[in-house]
């Protein structure tokens, strides 16, 4: 069988239309819906075309229930397009389909929401611990958040789309599987700079933040997060601290 | 050890949600087509972070192999994608709770809960596990509120 090409413009297309996948999310399908419109502008060179027998079968599959992390969606949406426009077995689609999106949602959930996104805050906070101002602190974050997440979604649709079923193999690289430790490794290393350096400018703004709120907050967040043995506790310490961070940085 | 009802298998409430706050080191996935898919268990041991182990088991093997993970000092969780493989395996092997995690919408299921879904059958299965002294709850991550099955019905 002969590989279809998909043209630049096509792929172009997809990897934009990835930025809104979350845009018709609900709890009956999840990313269901989103999947299918970013798989849409590819699934038109089935044969056929667009509002063909093929096209039409392939975007009701696409657009079933599916729920992954958002940002390497990208992988899935590139994967399930090539098997789609290769004509692989409906039946193993939908078991591809399957097969593929707990394990995204777990990598994406350990290297972005556990991973990229404190390491990133950290970083923002840290360049204030070391003087930065109120523009570079936010510009900061905004930039290198974004770089990390947009790159994702570029590689994930690139290797879903050469690979297609066979994407596991990429996937499953050491450099994948590791990285959620090393981001680990270097957010509590930015950590044991910011968390200090902050604290320490913060308290030095005027008498109105006291260190011992501070401390009472750190302290309360340890305990929170000790008892009901959930990460509600951090979160509550780290989102009262940044508040005061970000009220010194105004003030 | 959790036992848990969830249709997505391996994802981020599992491995991160749970995995994270229970110091999960195992998670035993029971799946009678998964068990016999190479292609599928690779796209599985994907999700899983190198600290963890993953045990596949279709659920004769399952049966077998439970006592030892009940004996195993490190906290674990056995993976079901569906009510009648929790039956199953309920049926030859002491359970005492079940977590319903996930199961989602499917032609024919009534909403019960955000994550909840279920046909008439399913919600009979799961009134017989019960009957036989299954403590039966619904909880999507250890943050959420559990729902007891009287509440859910």
């Amino acid at each position: 069988m002969t590989r279809i090409h998909v043209p630049f413009m096509t792929r172009l297309v997809t990897w934009l239309r990835l930025f809104a996948v979350q845009g018709s999310w609900n709890y009956e399908i999840l990313l269901g819906n989103g999947i299918g419109f970013c798989a849409e502008p590819a699934l038109r060179l089935l044969p056929g075309g667009r509002g063909g027998d093929k096209y039409r079968r392939a975007l009701a599959r696409q657009s079933r229930y599916f729920n992954a992390h958002p940002y390497l969606a990208a992988v899935a949406v590139g994967a399930l397009t090539r098997a789609e426009l290769e004509e692989v077995d409906p039946a193993k689609i939908e078991r591809f389909r399957t097969a593929l999106a707990g394990p995204l949602g777990s990598v994406g959930d350990r290297l972005v929401w556990s991973g990229w996104l404190p390491l990133c805050s950290l970083l923002a906070l840290g360049a204030y611990g070391v003087g930065g101002s109120a523009g570079l602190v936010v510009a900061l974050f905004l930039i290198v958040y974004n770089v990390g997440h947009v790159a994702l979604r570029a590689w994930g649709l690139k290797v879903g789309f050469s690979q297609g079923t066979e994407v596991a193999k990429s996937l499953s690289t050491p450099l994948l599987r590791r990285s959620p430790e090393w981001i680990d490794r270097a957010g509590a290393l930015l950590a044991g700079i910011a968390v200090p350096t902050a604290v320490e400018r913060a308290v030095g703004i005027g008498g109105e933040v006291s260190a011992v709120a501070i401390g009472a907050v750190l302290i309360g967040g340890v305990v929170l997060a000790r008892i009901p043995n959930t990460s509600v506790g951090w979160r509550l310490a780290l989102g009262i601290l940044s508040i005061i961070v970000l009220y010194a940085v105004l003030a | 050890m959790l036992h848990r009802i969830d249709d997505r298998l391996i994802h981020g409430q599992v491995v991160v949600g749970w995995g994270r706050p229970l110091g999960v080191g195992f998670i035993a996935l029971v799946d009678d087509t998964v068990a016999a898919s190479d292609w599928e268990q690779e796209l599985y041991r994907m999700g899983v972070p190198p600290e963890m182990t993953l045990y596949f088991a279709d659920v004769a093997t399952a049966e077998r192999e439970h006592p030892k993970w009940e004996s195993d000092s490190r906290p674990g969780i056995v993976l079901t994608p569906d009510i009648g493989t929790m039956a199953r395996l309920a049926a030859s092997v002491p359970v005492t709770e079940v977590n319903l995690g996930g199961i989602h919408h499917a032609p024919g299921r009534t909403q019960r809960l955000q994550y909840v879904f279920l046909t008439p059958e399913e919600e009979q299965a799961l009134r017989d596990l019960a009957e036989r002294g299954v403590k039966i709850f619904a909880q999507d991550v250890p943050g959420g509120k559990p729902v007891e099955l009287g509440d859910l019905l």
